[in-house]
């Protein structure tokens, strides 16, 4: 081969790289999470559920993953695998900055939990890392979605709150996918990062379609059909509230 | 001049550089089936192995600085708690099942009598975090190990450079554990037909026994087949144990056990999962007459298995074959003093 031709190859090969690179821009996911419409504040407010108990929340952390985008012609953009864990007393983990492919988007999906096969592939990092008190030691799996707090309601130990949603097996399984249509259309570019500002509303987890009152349930922490329902009630949280370029 | 320079300063810096951590090279047995722990995702090298071993035998993994791993896994009972029907934890806290004897874990696709942990990397994440075991919290004790210059010194020349994180934590203790292998028996010479090895008539005697009555769950050649069975012993009023039930919520689980493996098993009573029997003859004896009938009964044992008085004692005799000196002597396992 001529030189002239190698170079020309290597060239070819810079732009492909070049080209790959260019493609790539942030989309960023904004979560704020409330109770019934009201800002969520940790510890000191109280709210009422659907069965008129009143409620005071300590912690709220949930997991999103397997990001998917859907494009204006309805083909899928499966995001490379990133965990982020929202977490409600860390201000910061409510702000995901996703890496897309720069494009212009109708829709979005992403599951709330973590898919089966991070549930059973051993010691893990980041978001994952059990540090975060998100796995269960006893029976192996992530809790998909936490909320802890207190009711005078509950008959559990100190009035508590237990809610650890977690299971990724069989029937029982409470990781939801949950897709999202945007109002207007969400273009990734070099000069364009769209900031979509997602509402996460608490009290859906405990009214439809089953509700729940404190004063029969306080604690969940297993998996198995009653951290089914409340994921079948969580899969309805997420509301698109705002859409802004930045 | 200034090449020559050049030259000695590139041959000081290169000498400075710590060597990276040299890979282990782990017998394995031919006539075993593959691991079921891939690895490839955690390759075994020689510092990460010592790392984990230190980690096993070192007390300040437990919340008050007074119970290691190896506290309830002793060697000479096969990593099993010797004379111990329950597991023992800090605070005098008492669990509500017995230690398992320790080998062969990269075989094993899930752990505990329940089958609830699904992975061996996770694995130490229940007793270290446990209340009645060794009931630290793991934020703290990743924050302590970082705090703890000659730990940061191991984890980098095992991982390389970095924060020490749970992950490597367990993939420490998991490449200590896939080198807890246990396949040097005189059961093993003699399968292998090794110069010398054979059974004494009684043991050979003892062998047929096992292979007619309890090989179906203690498959060879891991001496369990991995399944979880109600083996029908008598429901233990005082630890209200569900077994395998506590994790599918399956009632068709209730009462369900692991298989444990027969290996070493002569050095690792008491047995059962509550441990409540302190000599082998007491398990000849359930399974020959002790059988509770309950709805979810493993059908191989519903109806007793007949032992009469000279097969239990040749299947003492080829139990015994099961033992294997060389694990439970292995100096690379043994306990390390560890001066804090």
């Amino acid at each position: 081969m001529k030189p002239k031709a190698l170079l020309y190859i290597f060239f070819m090969l810079l732009m492909a790289c070049k080209k790959e690179k260019q493609e790539q821009g942030t989309l960023q996911l904004t979560f704020t999470n409330v109770v019934n419409g009201a800002a969520l504040t940790l510890n000191t407010a109280s709210y009422t559920n659907a069965a008129g108990e009143a409620f005071t929340v300590s912690a709220f952390r949930y997991y999103i993953s397997n990001i998917t985008l859907v494009r204006m012609d309805n083909s899928e953009v499966k995001l490379a695998d990133t965990y982020f864990l929202v977490d409600e007393s860390k201000p910061a983990s409510r702000t995901l900055q996703v890496m897309a492919p720069r494009g212009e988007y109708r829709a979005f999906s992403f599951l709330l939990g973590v898919d089966s096969v991070r549930n059973v592939s051993g010691a893990q990092t980041g978001a994952l890392d059990p540090v975060n008190g998100m796995f269960w030691s006893w029976n192996s799996g992530y809790i998909m979605a936490k909320m802890e707090g207190t009711s005078p309601a509950s008959a559990a130990a100190g009035q508590a709150l237990t809610f650890h949603i977690g299971g990724f097996r069989g029937e029982y399984n409470a990781v939801r996918r949950i897709s999202l249509v945007s109002p207007i259309s969400l273009t990734v570019a070099a000069d364009r990062k769209p900031d979509v500002t997602i509402k996460a509303d608490l009290y859906t987890w405990f009214s439809l379609p089953n509700q729940v009152q404190f004063a029969q349930t306080a604690t969940i922490h297993v998996p198995g059909e009653d951290a089914w329902k409340i994921s079948e009630n969580y899969s309805n949280m997420f509301r698109i509230t705002s859409v802004t370029d930045l | 001049m200034g090449c020559l320079f050049l030259l000695i300063w590139s041959c000081r810096k290169t000498a400075s550089v710590r060597p990276g951590p040299q890979p282990y090279t782990l017998e394995l047995p031919a006539d075993f089936p593959a691991p079921v722990y891939d690895m490839s995702q955690n390759p075994l090298t020689v510092q990460g192995v010592a790392l984990g071993r230190r980690l096993f035998y070192d007390p300040r993994l437990s919340r008050d600085s007074t119970i290691s791993c190896g506290f309830c896994h002793q060697q000479f009972a096969a990593f099993a708690h010797f004379d111990h029907p329950l597991s023992h934890g800090i605070d005098n806290n008492t669990g509500f099942r017995s230690v398992p004897g320790l080998f062969n874990l990269i075989w094993q696709k899930d752990f505990m009598w329940d089958g609830g942990v699904n992975h061996l990397e996770v694995q130490p994440l229940t007793p270290i975090t446990d209340p009645n075991e060794m009931g630290e919290d793991l934020g703290r004790l990743i924050s302590r190990l970082n705090a703890d210059q000659q730990y940061r010194a191991m984890f980098n020349d095992a991982f390389g450079e970095g924060e020490i994180n749970s992950q490597r934590l367990f993939r420490a203790l998991a490449q200590f554990m896939a080198t807890m292998n246990s396949f040097h028996s005189k059961y093993d010479s003699v399968m292998r037909k090794l110069p010398g090895a054979q059974f004494t008539p009684e043991e050979a005697n003892g062998y047929r026994v096992f292979q007619e009555k309890c090989a179906a769950c203690h498959k060879e050649p891991l001496f369990t087949d991995g399944s979880y069975r109600n083996n029908g012993l008598p429901y233990n009023p005082y630890l209200h144990d569900a077994g395998r039930m506590r994790i599918t919520n399956s009632t068709g689980d209730y009462l369900k056990f692991k298989v444990p493996s027969l290996r070493n098993i002569l050095k690792s009573p008491p047995y059962m999962h509550d441990g409540r029997f302190y000599d082998i003859f007491n398990v000849f004896d359930h399974y020959a007459e002790g059988i509770e009938q309950t709805p979810t009964i493993d059908p191989l044992v519903r109806n007793g298995i007949p032992l009469s008085v000279s097969e239990k004692r040749e299947l003492y005799f080829f139990l015994n074959t099961l033992t294997d000196h060389t694990f439970i002597n292995s100096k690379a396992l043994s306990e390390i003093l560890i001066d804090n």
